[in-house]
């Protein structure tokens, strides 16, 4: 197949391109280094908040033994929360490139209901003593593995048989977590009440109540995920030109939507056992890193909107810790988010 | 070399029509190849076919004599481009960036010195390079017709599959499309295969034209041999005036009662 150049002589490079990219670069630069500074001292105030500011409220002396030891209580926490951040950031972005939609988050198809049920379900089931649900790492595979699976299933029937339609996918989270939701809670009144109480306290996860138990199971599920995710980078960007255009210009579609699907649901089941549903993280960091970096490539978004999404828990946990609970830190995320997402679905006009 | 043999296609497991009914067909080489048919008639499934898109459930489309289901993906997108209907993006993205990605068959998104070039030169061909750091939505529906057009000539495969490229397209930036898809064939060499609606602009373009109806290829041929109203009126079901003008057929297809459309 021999074909001639398009033209002989290319055009002589043009400075504005050069211009564009400096522009976009310094712009990179100057946002990735604000958001690692204010990382940094979110992460130094969520440490004071926990040790000095605690000691002088007691009026007690902050000795290096004292320090050490709630110390070495508050990195298990903050490896929680900095790296399920991450995920559900990158874990959205996926989402919302192979969806096709700025204001889907993973978090929206009720993995949260979908946890209660299990261990309710467990309980019931098997009772409160059984390794199943006592063995907080076993009850961990076993319920990640239960929300993988109803994932994958559920997101693979409905994108191969309805090609992308989202408004089906919302419809079938919302009626799966309601039934889930009904069913556990009809299983919680039946059962008796020890078994209740456990139940009660297996899935009161959240992020004042992290389950620090799981954390160094989870970190390395968490960590593959987030890397698997973001070494597609250059994938994602074909695959933003919608399904047809992508399989064009060679990308599996069918395979990477399926392996994205099951990476998602991995990655979305262990941050929901680690430090429970934080169902608009995702949604605001994204969003916020798109506004703030001007681009659409995936590289840049992933990064950015880690940063921002680890920003906003941790200085917001911080806040939260040193005024005592005054603001829980998941009311005030859930409620920008869901102002911010009524926003995007007003301007967009679509979901 | 890309040849259809009796390619069947349904939709959906219980599907009771076939969309496509024992087609064959042979792509002409650096000519322009236009499907022409009422909707339903299979045009667009028989693109997906080609492309490999929508893999063929039976018969089989080969690729310079191989099964294209047995080629990579990504070795099938180093010889075949296809080309949705003007499309809206859901990302905002500039003309260079698009037709970068054009250049991801070859390099994966790495772009190295000579893919560069081959964007710049994608540009440049398409008249893109002035506006190349505007945004798709800030940029004339002709304009980004061309954008992705040039995309396609970055990718830099000789078969070109259209579907539907004028849609949504007002007649100066119709034309203006036809007279690029003829440059990539007599200057580039291109094959291009392409979707159209409107048969006078299959006629006056296109080298070879292919009428369906009803899933099946009730005849092909040169623009005269089919052009005539014993061919289209049962394919479109629908009654054809033809004439000649400067050279070339015309088909008149308003209602003949009224007149005054009649010349």
């Amino acid at each position: 197949m021999v074909q001639r150049s398009l033209v002989q002589k290319p055009l002589p490079d043009s400075t504005p391109k050069k211009f564009l990219t400096t522009n976009l670069n310094r712009r990179f630069v100057l946002v990735f280094t604000t958001l690692t500074l204010l990382i940094v001292a979110s992460i130094a105030m969520y440490i004071y908040s926990r040790t000095f500011a605690n000691a002088f409220r007691l009026g007690v002396p902050m000795t290096p033994t004292a320090f050490n030891s709630i110390l070495g209580r508050t990195i298990p926490h903050l490896v929680a929360m900095v790296s399920s951040a991450i995920l559900l950031a990158v874990v959205s972005l996926s989402f919302q490139t192979i969806t096709q939609s700025r204001v889907l988050t993973p978090s929206m198809i009720g993995f949260d209901s979908v946890f209660v049920g299990t261990q309710t379900a467990l309980v019931f089931f098997l009772g409160a003593q059984h390794a199943f649900f006592a063995d907080p790492i076993v009850n961990y595979f076993l319920t990640s593995g239960i929300m993988v699976a109803i994932s994958v299933f559920m997101f693979g029937a409905i994108l191969r048989s309805s090609r992308n339609n989202i408004v089906f996918l919302l419809m079938f989270g919302l009626v799966l977590s309601g039934i889930v939701n009904s069913g556990a809670s009809y299983l919680q009144i039946i059962m008796n009440e020890s078994d209740f109480f456990q139940v009660a306290a297996a899935t009161s996860v959240n992020i004042n109540n992290i389950a620090v138990n799981i954390v160094w199971v989870a970190l390395p599920i968490l960590v593959i995920v987030v890397f698997a995710i973001t070494w597609r980078h250059r994938r994602f960007n074909v695959m933003s030109l919608g399904p047809e255009q992508a399989k064009s210009l060679g990308v599996h579609y069918e395979r990477e939507l399926k392996l994205n699907l099951f990476l998602i649901a991995l990655g979305m089941s262990a941050a929901t056992a680690l430090i429970g549903p934080l169902t608009f993280l995702g949604l605001l960091a994204v969003n916020a890193a798109r506004e703030i970096l001007k681009t659409h490539k995936h590289l840049p978004l992933f990064v950015g909107s880690a940063m921002m999404a680890v920003l906003a828990l941790v200085l917001g946990q911080g806040v939260m810790e040193l005024l005592q609970g005054a603001i829980p830190v998941t009311a005030i995320i859930n409620l920008v988010g869901g102002s911010y997402i009524f926003y995007l679905i007003l301007k967009e006009n679509r979901i | 070399m890309i040849e259809v043999k009796n390619v069947t296609q349904s939709y959906g497991r219980f599907a009771d029509r076939d969309i496509l009914k024992d087609v064959s067909l042979t792509v002409r080489e650096k000519s322009i190849t236009a499907l022409v048919g009422a909707n339903g008639a299979g045009k667009s499934t028989l693109l997906g076919v080609m492309t490999n898109l929508v893999p063929a459930r039976q018969g089989v489309v080969t690729l310079d004599g191989v099964d294209i289901r047995k080629i990579k993906t990504a070795e099938v997108s180093k010889k075949v481009a296809f080309l949705k209907q003007t499309q809206q993006l859901s990302v905002k993205i500039t003309v260079k960036d698009l037709v970068e990605y054009g250049r991801f068959p070859h390099c994966g998104g790495r772009l190295r010195t000579a893919d560069k070039l081959k964007v710049e030169e994608a540009l440049s061909y398409m008249n893109l390079a002035d506006i190349k750091n505007s945004y798709l939505d800030e940029i004339s529906g002709g304009q980004r017709q061309r954008a992705f057009i040039a995309m396609i000539l970055a990718q830099d495969t000789p078969y070109i599959f259209l579907d539907e490229p004028l849609n949504n397209l007002d007649i100066r930036y119709s034309v203006e499309m036809m007279k690029v898809v003829y440059r990539l064939v007599s200057e580039l060499g291109k094959t291009v295969v392409v979707v159209l609606h409107d048969i006078n602009f299959a006629a006056a373009y296109a080298n070879h034209i292919v009428a369906m109806k009803d899933g099946e290829i009730v005849k092909e041929g040169s623009p005269d041999e089919i052009i005539t109203t014993e061919v289209l009126n049962p394919v479109f079901d629908h009654d054809f005036h033809i004439t000649c003008c400067e050279g070339k057929s015309v088909c008149l297809y308003y209602d003949k009662a009224s007149k005054r459309c009649a010349i």
